[in-house]
C-alpha cells in the first residue's frame, strides 16, 4: 500500500531584500511514493535540501515559501489531513536532541505528546509505561531530562514520537550529534521499529555505513532534485553513472566505494562489511601484502608536553585524569579517541588552561603553562576549536566576531583586513563573513570557528569532535585543511569519536582508557591490532592484507595484486 | 521510588504544612527536640551519616551563638547570672536563646530534607493541577535552566582561550559578562525556535489538551494520611489543653510531666520520626535481604 | 545542600569567628558584677536638714485588669495583692538628681528588678523604663506600661529628662490603657478621664 505520494513537488524560500543572490528553488520537480512499512534513506550533501524536504512533509513544520505540486499522505492531500491526523500519524524527529525535548522529566516528556492528544491519565499511563519498556528507558523514567546523555536524550525524543502511535516516522539527521555507540544503538532501535512494528521511516543520514545495509531503497539529492532512487545495492552504480566524481560517492559504505574504486564488471556491489570482504578475498589475490611506505619520524620540536597529570573536580571525587603522559610535536596530528564521558575533553580543557590539574607539569613550547600570563599563552600561541562551535561566536556577523581578535593581536586595520582575506580564501568562506554565525550550517560554523581561531596564528591546536555533524565530503576538506596547517608547522591534538578521520589524517593515535593514555602508536599499528575499534576498510581486508585503513589503499593493493586466477 | 519519598506528594505536601505549623508554633522545649530528632534522622537517612557531620557542628556552633547573643540583649528574666555593663545576663535568657535556634535550625534541617523530597515535579503536580498552563510552562523553564548554564559555562572558558575577556580591569570583565550574556540570549532563542517545532510536531496546540502524573493516591498514602492525621490530632489535642504552652520570661515554665502530657510527646516524637523512620527502614530491610541473598 | 567538603566547613568557621569575636569584645570592654556587687549601693542617711525627694511604685491598675495580665505574671511575687511594689519613701537628694536617676538607686537599693533603655537607645533622647518588678510594657494588654508623675504631674517628657528639686514626689504608676485609666490626659485623650 503506498503511504505517502510526493508529486513533482517544487519549493523556494520567499527572496529576501539582504540577498543579492535570486532565490534558487530549494526543491524541484521532485516525485516519489512510499509504501507502508518501507525503511527509506534520503542521501545527499549539506545544502541539497533534505531538510527542507523533510520539513514539507510534516505539515506543522512546513517552512513558508512558495511550494507547488502535492504530497499525498494515505491517499489523502496534505491540505486535507485533519489536525489530529496531521500531528499524531506524522513522527518527526529532529537533529539536535538537546533542543527538542520539551519538559524537564522523563516521564513528563513521553506524556507531552498524548496529554496533547488529550488521552486520559490511564490511557497515558499504559502508553508511557509501554513505551518505557520497550525502548529501554524504565530504569531512568523518573530522571531529569538534563542529567541524561545525549543517547539518552535522543532514545527519549523517539520514544515520546513512538508513544503518539505515529504511521510515518521522519527522521532528520538524528545521531549527528551523538557519539558513535549510542548512534549504532539509535540506528538499531529504528531497524528494530520497521522491521517488528512494520513502521515506514523516512531518515536522513550521515553515516551511510550503518543505515545502507538495512534501508529498503535510498533516495539521492542533489540541488533540490531528485538524482536516483533505488535499492542502495544499485544506488551507488546508478549515481557514478550520472555523476563519476559526485561528493555523495564519498560518504558511501567502505564496501562500496572499494567496489567503485576498482570497478569491475558483472558482480553485484557489496555493501555490509562482510560482504565487502567476500567481494575483496575472492576476486584479488593477496602476493603484495603491504603497501610499501617510507615510514616518516617526526623529530620536531616539541610543542607541548605533560607528565603525570593528575585532575578531579572535587576534592572527594575520582580522578577523571590519573598521570597522564603525553608530547605532541609541532607538524605532527595526534588522535585521542575513547569512550564517551572518559575524561578526553577534559583532558583538552587543562591542556588548555581552562582546567587546572593538582599533579603534574605541563609544558607548551617549552615553558610552564602556570608561567604564561593573562592571554600570552592564547596569542601566537594555543588555541582550542570546542566541540559546539557555536560558543565561538558571540556577535551578529561572523566579521564583526574576527573584529574581536584585532585589539588581541595588535593587528593594524589593513593588516587584519589582509589576513581575514587570506583566512578566508583558505578556508572557502568569503562568502559566509557577514552571514550570521547561527544561520550557517554544521560544517560551515565549524569552518568559521576556524578562521577566528587562525586569526590568532596559533603555533599548537587543540580541536574536541571537530567532525561531528559534518557530511563525509567536508569532512575529507576539512582533513585536507589540517594536513596544510600540519605542513605548516603547528602542532594538533585532536579527540574523537571518528576513526575513520583519525586514521586518515593523523600521525599518531592514542587510546584513552581509565583515565590515562593507552597505546600511543602510528595509526596503522594502532588501528590494525584492534580488532572492533577500526575502520570499516581494515575490518573488509585485514585477513588479506596488512596495515591498510584506508579505502584508498584497499583499493590500491587490490590493483596491485590484480585480479585472483582460479587455480584448480 | 521507595522510603517517604514514595508517597503521593499531597502527603509529603500535608506532612510538611503540619510539622513546620507545629515547630514554629511552640517553643516547648520537648516538642521543639522531638522535631528536631526527627529532622536530623531523615537528614541522615537521605544523605548519610558522614554528609550530616559539618552541618551539626555548624548548628551546634548555631545553638551556642544564639544562647550567647540572646541574653546580651534581652534582660529579662529573675534568675540573675552576673551583671554585664549594669544590665542582667539571665538564665531565661539564654534559655530563650537557646530554644530559639533550636527552632531555627528544626525548620531549616526540615526544608533541606524537604529540597530532595518534595522535587520540582511534584511541587508541579500539586500545583498544575489547577494551573495547567503554568505547569507546562514552569516545566519547561525547569529543564531550562540547567542548559542556560552549562552553555554559560562553555561561552565563558571558550572566550577564554581566545585570549578575550580575561583582563583584570573592571570593565573588561563587565564587557565580557555582558558579551556572553548576549550571546546567550540569541543561543536560547535560536535554540528554542527548535524546541517549539518540537512542540508542534507532536501536536501540541490541539484541541482538549489533558494533564497526565505519574502520581497515584495509593492504599497506601491514605493509611499514612490516617496516621498523620491521629498523631498530629494528639498533639492538637494537647495543645488545646495548654500542654504545648511555654513561656520563658520572667521564670522558665514547668514542662509538664504527667502521664497525660506524656502521652503527648509520644505522639509528637511518633509524627516527626514517621519520615526518618520510612527512610531507614527501606534501606535497613534491603540490607537485610541482600544478606540472605 | 551537597557542595565541596571545604565549603560545608566555612560556615562553620564564620560561626566559630563571630563567637570568638563576641566573647574577646566582651572580655575586654565588659564590666562583669556578681549580683551581690551590683545590687551595693550605698544610700545617705536621712537627717533632720537634709534635703530629700520621695519615690512610690505601684501597679495598682493591673489589679483592675488581671485578666489581660500575661499569665506568667499572675502571681503574688511580681504583683502585690495591694499593688504597691514600693511605698512612698523619702530619699536623700543628690545635686542634678534626675528622675531615671533616682529610680535606677532606689530599685538597686530595695533589689527591685528594673529594665530600661538607655538615652541614647531610644528615639528622644532620654531614658525609658521597660519594666519594672518584672511587669514589662505590654505585659498587661497591648496599651500597657510604666508612666511617672512628679508632684503629681505627668511631666511629658523622658524621665532622664527631668531634673528633680529638694521636695518633690515621683510615682511610678503601671497603666493599662496609655495613661488614661491613671489620670494622664496630656496625651491628648481621656479629659473625661480625670480623677
Amino acid at each position: 500500500m503506498e503511504l505517502l505520494k510526493v508529486e513533482n513537488l517544487s519549493f523556494s524560500y520567499p527572496k529576501q531584500e539582504k540577498d543579492t543572490a535570486p532565490a534558487g528553488k530549494v526543491i524541484e520537480d521532485l516525485s516519489f511514493s512510499v509504501e507502508s512499512g518501507e525503511f527509506i534513506v534520503i542521501c545527499g550533501a549539506s545544502g541539497c535540501g533534505k531538510t527542507t524536504l523533510l520539513r514539507l512533509l510534516k505539515r506543522e513544520l512546513s517552512p513558508h515559501g512558495i511550494k507547488t505540486g502535492e504530497i499525498l499522505f494515505g491517499g489523502k492531500r496534505q491540505e486535507e489531513l485533519t489536525d489530529r491526523e496531521a500531528a499524531c500519524q506524522i513522527g518527526f524527529v529532529l537533529q539536535n536532541p538537546e533542543n527538542q525535548i520539551v519538559t524537564d522529566k522523563v516521564w513528563h516528556e513521553l506524556a507531552f505528546g498524548l496529554e496533547n492528544m488529550g488521552m486520559t491519565s490511564s490511557e497515558i499511563r499504559r502508553k508511557v509505561a509501554e513505551m518505557a519498556c520497550y525502548f529501554g528507558i524504565d530504569d531512568w523514567f523518573r530522571h531529569k531530562t538534563s542529567d541524561l546523555s545525549g543517547g539518552q536524550k535522543q532514545l527519549v525524543n523517539l520514544a515520546s514520537v513512538m508513544a503518539m502511535d505515529p504511521k510515518l516516522l521522519i527522521l532528520d539527521e538524528p545521531t549527528s550529534q551523538l557519539d558513535p555507540i549510542a548512534a549504532s544503538t539509535f540506528i538499531n532501535t529504528l531497524y528494530k521499529l520497521n522491521r517488528e512494528l512494520g513502521l515506514t521511516i523516512i531518515l536522513t543520514e550521515h553515516r551511510l555505513e550503518e543505515v545502507f545495509p538495512i534501508a529498503d531503497r535510498v533516495l539521492i539529492m542533489d540541488k533540490g532534485r531528485k538524482l536516483c532512487m533505488a535499492e542502495p545495492r544499485e544506488a551507488g552504480g546508478l549515481l557514478r553513472r550520472q555523476a563519476p566524481d559526485h561528493r555523495m560517492l564519498q560518504g558511501f559504505p567502505s564496501a562500496m566505494r572499494i567496489y567503485q574504486g576498482l570497478d569491475p564488471e558483472e558482480e553485484v556491489c557489496p555493501v555490509t562489511v562482510r560482504e565487502g570482504r567476500d567481494f575483496v578475498e575472492r576476486k584479488y589475490d593477496n602476493r603484495i601484502r603491504s603497501l610499501n611506505r617510507p615510514e616518516a619520524e617526526n623529530d620536531g620540536k616539541i610543542a607541548m608536553r605533560m607528565k603525570d597529570i593528575c585532575f578531579r573536580y572535587e576534592k572527594n571525587g575520582d580522578d577523571i585524569l590519573q598521570n597522564v603522559h603525553l608530547t605532541v610535536r609541532h607538524g605532527e596530528m595526534v588522535s585521542l579517541l575513547g569512550g564517551n564521558g572518559a575524561g578526553k575533553s577534559t583532558l583538552l580543557q587543562v591542556i588548555a588552561g581552562i582546567l587546572h590539574p593538582y599533579r603534574g607539569k605541563i609544558e607548551v613550547f617549552g615553558k610552564r603553562i602556570e608561567r604564561f600570563r593573562d592571554s600570552e599563552l592564547y596569542v601566537r600561541g594555543l588555541a582550542f576549536l570546542p566541540q559546539n562551535p557555536q560558543s565561538v561566536f558571540l556577535k551578529m556577523t561572523v566579521l564583526e566576531d574576527y573584529e574581536e581578535i584585532r585589539p588581541v593581536m595588535g593587528y593594524s586595520k589593513e593588516e587584519f583586513d589582509r589576513k581575514v582575506r587570506e583566512i578566508a580564501a583558505f578556508l572557502e568562506i568569503e562568502d559566509l563573513l557577514q552571514r550570521h554565525p547561527y544561520d550557517l550550517s554544521g560544517g560551515e560554523q565549524q569552518k568559521a570557528a576556524i578562521g577566528k581561531i587562525l586569526l590568532r596564528e596559533p603555533r599548537f591546536l587543540l580541536l574536541d569532535e571537530p567532525t561531528k555533524g559534518i557530511d563525509a565530503w567536508t569532512k575529507k576538506r576539512f582533513g585536507e585543511l589540517l594536513q596544510k596547517l600540519k605542513a605548516r608547522g603547528i602542532g594538533i591534538l585532536m579527540v574523537t569519536h571518528d576513526v575513520e578521520f583519525a586514521a586518515a589524517y593523523s600521525n599518531r593515535c592514542g587510546l584513552f582508557f581509565d583515565h590515562e593514555v593507552l597505546a600511543m602508536e602510528t595509526p596503522e599499528t594502532f588501528f590494525c591490532s584492534n580488532n572492533y575499534y577500526t575502520t570499516a576498510a581494515n575490518r573488509i581486508a585485514r585477513r588479506q592484507y596488512d596495515g591498510v585503513l584506508l579505502v584508498e589503499d584497499v583499493i590500491e593493493l587490490c590493483r596491485q595484486n590484480g585480479s585472483r586466477q582460479v587455480r584448480e | 521510588m521507595r522510603g517517604f519519598q514514595g508517597y503521593h506528594p499531597a502527603i509529603l505536601f500535608l506532612y510538611y504544612a503540619l510539622l513546620l505549623l507545629l515547630s514554629l508554633l511552640t517553643m516547648q522545649p520537648v516538642l521543639l527536640l522531638c522535631s528536631l530528632f526527627g529532622a536530623f534522622l531523615l537528614y541522615a537517612a537521605l544523605f548519610g551519616i558522614r554528609e550530616m557531620l559539618p552541618d551539626l557542628v555548624f548548628y551546634a556552633l548555631l545553638f551556642v551563638l544564639l544562647a550567647v547573643i540572646n541574653p546580651l540583649v534581652v534582660h529579662d528574666g529573675e534568675t540573675v547570672l552576673f551583671f554585664l555593663n549594669g544590665k542582667a545576663i539571665t538564665k531565661e535568657a539564654i534559655a530563650y536563646g537557646g530554644a530559639g535556634s533550636l527552632v531555627m535550625i528544626t525548620v531549616v534541617v526540615w526544608s533541606a530534607c524537604y529540597t530532595e523530597l518534595l522535587t520540582t515535579d511534584k511541587i508541579l503536580f500539586l500545583f498544575g493541577k489547577a494551573l495547567p498552563k503554568l505547569g507546562l510552562i514552569l516545566s519547561m523553564t525547569f529543564r531550562f535552566i540547567p542548559l542556560f548554564q552549562k552553555q554559560a559555562d562553555r561561552i565563558g572558558q571558550v572566550q577564554r582561550t581566545m585570549g578575550l575577556y580575561n583582563g583584570k580591569n573592571l570593565k573588561q570583565r563587565f564587557g565580557g559578562a555582558y558579551r556572553t550574556f548576549d550571546s546567550l540570549l540569541t543561543w536560547s532563542m535560536e535554540n528554542s525556535i527548535d524546541t517549539a517545532d518540537a512542540m508542534k510536531a507532536r501536536g501540541y496546540g490541539l484541541r482538549g489538551r489533558s494533564s497526565f502524573s505519574v502520581f497515584r493516591f495509593r492504599l497506601r498514602d491514605g493509611k499514612m494520611l490516617a496516621l498523620m492525621l491521629l498523631l498530629s490530632g494528639i498533639v492538637l489535642i494537647g495543645a488545646g489543653k495548654g500542654n504545648m504552652d511555654f513561656y520563658f520570661y520572667p521564670h522558665l515554665a514547668e514542662i509538664e510531666t504527667g502521664a497525660e502530657a506524656f502521652v503527648y510527646y509520644l505522639a509528637m516524637l511518633l509524627l516527626c520520626c514517621i519520615p526518618g523512620f520510612c527512610e531507614w527502614k527501606e534501606s535497613l530491610s534491603w540490607n537485610y535481604l541482600k544478606s540472605k541473598i | 545542600m551537597r557542595t565541596k567538603s571545604g565549603n560545608r566547613w566555612k560556615k562553620s568557621l564564620v560561626l566559630l569567628a563571630a563567637l570568638a569575636v563576641l566573647i574577646l569584645f566582651f572580655g575586654i570592654f565588659g564590666k562583669f558584677e556578681t549580683v551581690d556587687e551590683f545590687y551595693l549601693t550605698h544610700m545617705e542617711d536621712i537627717t533632720a536638714d537634709t534635703e530629700v525627694v520621695r519615690i512610690s511604685i505601684n501597679c495598682k491598675t493591673i489589679l483592675y485588669n488581671w485578666s489581660r495580665l500575661d499569665k506568667q505574671l499572675r502571681d503574688e511575687k511580681y504583683v502585690p495583692a495591694n499593688g504597691v511594689i514600693l511605698p512612698e519613701t523619702a530619699y536623700v537628694y543628690r545635686k542634678g538628681d534626675t528622675a531615671f536617676d533616682l529610680l535606677e538607686r532606689v530599685c538597686r537599693y530595695n533589689r527591685i528588678e528594673m529594665e530600661y533603655r538607655g538615652a541614647t537607645e531610644t528615639g528622644y533622647g532620654s531614658a525609658y523604663i521597660r519594666g519594672i518588678n518584672y511587669l514589662n510594657e505590654r505585659s498587661c494588654g497591648e496599651l500597657s506600661g510604666w508612666m511617672f508623675k512628679v508632684n503629681g504631674e505627668f511631666p511629658g517628657v523622658g524621665c532622664s529628662s527631668v531634673v528633680l528639686q529638694p521636695g518633690d514626689t515621683v510615682e511610678w504608676i503601671y497603666t493599662c490603657d496609655l495613661g488614661r485609666d491613671v489620670g494622664n490626659t496630656y496625651n491628648g485623650a481621656g479629659a473625661d478621664y480625670g480623677k
